[in-house]
């Protein structure tokens, strides 16, 4: 009993704020475009050694929501066209706020009204839809002392009828469709939906599997996207409290 | 290297079934333990069997196959226990109906999928007329009563179905049915040997990445006959060492959630997180994603100098050795652990139990020692063993196994990073038809790829075994006999992936 105790008080705060600067290098976060991937012919060389079909060389732009952030785009153009930074903070929002390089598509902030009805408060059930468990790992670590998603009166609840909406990871595997379905209707509405990662956004790796369905896009309606392969806690933060219209700047630290 | 082997199926023509049972039952008979039993079809409507077996001695392989019916072959869970799920994959995948199984509920397929639809299998034969539906076991008895849970649970965890048959509060039977994260991985894996296979690969288990990919890698660089060097390899060995201590980390914090312990749950939840901190110092990627290139390691890799990694795991191995005995100590913990959950030594051995669950249970297995890949043949970390099978046992493994790899890691990392090639034993020129088989000890247990390769060096098959798919029906035993309130520490000290054996 008194080792824990002493234990407790030698270990102090463990929690880490919000991101506002680099991860360790060689962290792989938000992609930087590089002008030869722009103009020059690099973005052919990039797409050539994409898995996930995330890049599109005719339009030149990368679908996050694809990517699985393996680095292998950086490699084939020695950084030229592509370049992943250390930054954490990830874009959100509807799928096509996931496209780098496309048209500017406007605000993703959750609208006024169910940000006043959810006031300071977020519940939500998690639902492991075929994925790696990967992405379950990132949720679940936000409830441990580091990143200590509660603080911010965001929790994981039990049961889909004390929810407000769902955390969705994974492709949707035909042979959770129909627990996933039912899981959202037991939800009282209104009700919103939350999908994290490549799959989830695409069915990234998977995509195109006989046994998958290619994401949550096409079983339920999805509020927000967050990309990652996984998604890195503190990009799974960023993007719950930009939804909820939440500025991380204002937010308590750690 | 002996983590890898090479058979020419030219010179093993397929043995008549019953050769094949018998190689099965002497090769177990004689030290060797199953490491994967899988179907194929070479030409359309053919189909093989083929088991790979070994570990009697360090980097023993055997191999057989059999030719079977378009229909059917007879079980061989009367000689060998451990091909029981293999049985029933085989029977999803591909429609070979094993006669006299014990128990051939589908293992991947739900209700919804149509009644003759088997992936694996080409339309040149005619299937079976239709899959079985699903029948869980009916227990009977005065007052026996079901309790049903998931798929989708009340945590952050995978989905799958637990169905309990309890008389009063004890658990006479519990049946696991799985299947719903299946996502069809070996449909996507065939074809040209490249980087998308090992990237997949990452992703058969999140929390084993590194295992797995390190697996992939090796057997796409015996194929493609370029094995990466000594330092690449002992980098992946380090990897591997820091993602087991991460997960061993993220369990004792598990079991101590499920005992209601928080001092320990939230101390190894945060260990945890530091240890997946210095993978992604390592590798860029905190589950060790980009550690593996085919042919070496990723051109970012490491990203930390190997002393400032040794100054880290000083850090994190005293927290561990402070707060883990902290926790094996304390009374009540052990309590709640002893006798908790027991998986007899008997039991481990019949049902062909690996890893460190195996371990707990006085099962002498381990593919670092068995099946060393280069860094391990230099030196390999201390054996840990212990033979009550409980719960205790299995969280005493973890805790032991962290100490070995942090005595292993800092040895290895204070060590000349070794130069020159990788010797290539294991590995065939491209010829004719082969079978290429890759292990690797991930943190759960072994984990077995194995690939029939083409003359023309294209994959036509790929079999991944995760040993979760061998450890699933333990965790049946282990519970029988218990409260059925212990299960959720029962399932947590096994911590069995979903989605590694569901694929």
């Amino acid at each position: 009993m008194l080792e824990s105790i002493l234990k407790r008080a030698r270990t102090g705060n463990v929690t880490v704020g919000l991101p506002t600067a680099d991860l360790p290098a060689p962290f792989r976060g938000m992609p930087v475009i590089g002008d030869a991937f722009r103009s020059g012919n690099v973005a052919e060389a990039c797409a050539a050694v994409c898995a996930t079909e995330a890049i599109d060389p005719e339009r030149k732009t990368i679908d996050l929501g694809r990517c699985v952030f393996c680095g292998l785009c950086e490699e084939a153009c020695g950084g030229e066209g592509i370049r992943f930074s250390q930054d954490p903070r990830l874009p959100w929002g509807k799928r096509e706020h996931l496209v780098l390089g496309g048209p500017e598509p406007g605000d993703a902030t959750a609208p006024p009204d169910l940000r006043s009805l959810l006031g300071r408060s977020l519940h939500l059930r998690e639902v492991s839809a075929g994925g790696c468990n990967g992405c379950d790992l990132e949720a679940q670590a936000l409830g441990n002392p580091i990143f200590d998603l509660q603080r911010f009166g965001i929790d994981f609840v039990a049961s889909p009828r004390h929810a407000d909406g769902l955390l969705v990871t994974g492709p949707v595997s035909k042979n959770m469709r129909e627990a996933l379905v039912k899981t959202y209707e037991a939800v009282a509405e209104p009700r919103i939906v939350i999908a994290i990662g490549a799959c989830a956004a695409s069915g990234g790796i998977f995509r195109g599997s006989y046994a998958v369905e290619n994401g949550v896009g096409d079983t339920l309606p999805v509020d927000l996207f967050i990309p990652g392969c996984p998604p890195h806690p503190l990009t799974l933060l960023y993007g719950i409290l930009g939804f909820l219209g939440r500025s991380p700047e204002k937010s308590p630290r750690g | 290297m002996r983590c890898l082997h090479t058979f020419d199926l030219g010179l093993s023509p397929p043995l008549a079934e019953e050769a094949f049972r018998t190689f099965l039952r002497d090769t177990i008979a004689g030290g060797d333990r199953l490491l994967a039993l899988f179907a194929e079809e070479p030409s359309s409507g053919r189909f093989l069997l083929h088991a790979v077996a070994g570990g009697a001695s360090p980097g023993r392989f055997v191999h057989a196959c059999t030719e079977v019916s378009p229909l059917s072959f007879r079980t061989f869970t009367d000689v060998c226990p451990g091909t029981h799920w293999f049985e029933r994959e085989i029977y999803d995948l591909f429609g070979l109906v094993p006669e006299d199984h014990p128990e051939i509920n589908p293992l991947r397929f739900h209700e919804g999928w149509p009644k003759k639809s088997f992936p694996m299998r080409s339309g040149g034969a005619p299937a079976p007329d239709a899959r079985r539906g699903y029948r869980f076991l009916l227990v009977r008895g005065e007052g026996i009563h079901e309790v049903a849970v998931g798929p989708v649970h009340a945590g952050i965890i995978e989905p799958g179905h637990f169905r309990f048959s309890c008389a009063g509060e004890t658990v006479q039977n519990l049946e696991i049915r799985l299947g719903y994260q299946h996502k069809g991985i070996e449909s996507l894996l065939p074809g040209v040997p490249g980087m998308p296979k090992v990237l997949l690969s990452e992703s058969i288990s999140g929390d084993t990445a590194v295992g797995h990919s390190t697996a992939c890698a090796r057997l796409l660089e015996a194929i493609t006959g370029k094995p990466a060097d000594p330092s690449a390899e002992r980098w992946r060995a380090v990897a591997l060492e820091i993602e087991r201590i991460s997960n061993h980390c993220g369990d004792l914090g598990g079991l101590s959630t499920d005992i209601g312990y928080l001092f320990g749950a939230a101390h190894f939840g945060r260990l945890r997180g530091a240890a997946l901190n210095l993978l992604l110092k390592i590798t860029g990627n905190r589950f060790g994603r980009g550690l593996n290139r085919i042919g070496g390691i990723g051109p970012r890799v490491p990203g930390i100098a190997p002393e400032d990694l040794m100054v880290e795991l000083g850090r994190l191995r005293n927290d561990v050795e402070e707060v883990g005995t902290t926790l094996l100590d304390a009374p009540s913990v052990v309590a709640r652990m002893e006798g908790t959950g027991r998986l007899l030594p008997h039991t481990a051995k019949t049902l062909q139990i690996v890893g460190m669950a195996a371990r707990a249970s006085g099962r002498d297995v381990d593919a670092r020692r068995d099946f060393p890949s280069p860094a391990y043949a230099e030196s390999s970390p201390a054996k840990v063993l212990l033979d009550t099978g409980d719960v205790m046992a299995r969280a005493r493994v973890r805790f032991m196994e962290m100490r070995a790899s942090f005595d292993w890691l800092s040895g290895i990392l204070a060590a000349a990073m070794p130069q020159g090639t990788t010797e290539t034993g294991g590995i065939l020129p491209a010829t004719d038809r082969r079978l290429v088989v890759s292990i690797e000890e991930g943190w759960r247990g072994e984990i077995v790829h194995a690939a029939i390769v083409d003359g023309v060096g294209r994959i036509t098959r790929y079999k991944v075994v995760d040993p979760s798919f061998r450890n699933w029906p333990g965790l049946s035993f282990a519970v029988q006999k218990n409260v059925i309130s212990d299960f959720p520490v029962c399932n947590k000290s096994f911590n069995l992936s979903y989605s590694g054996a569901d694929l």
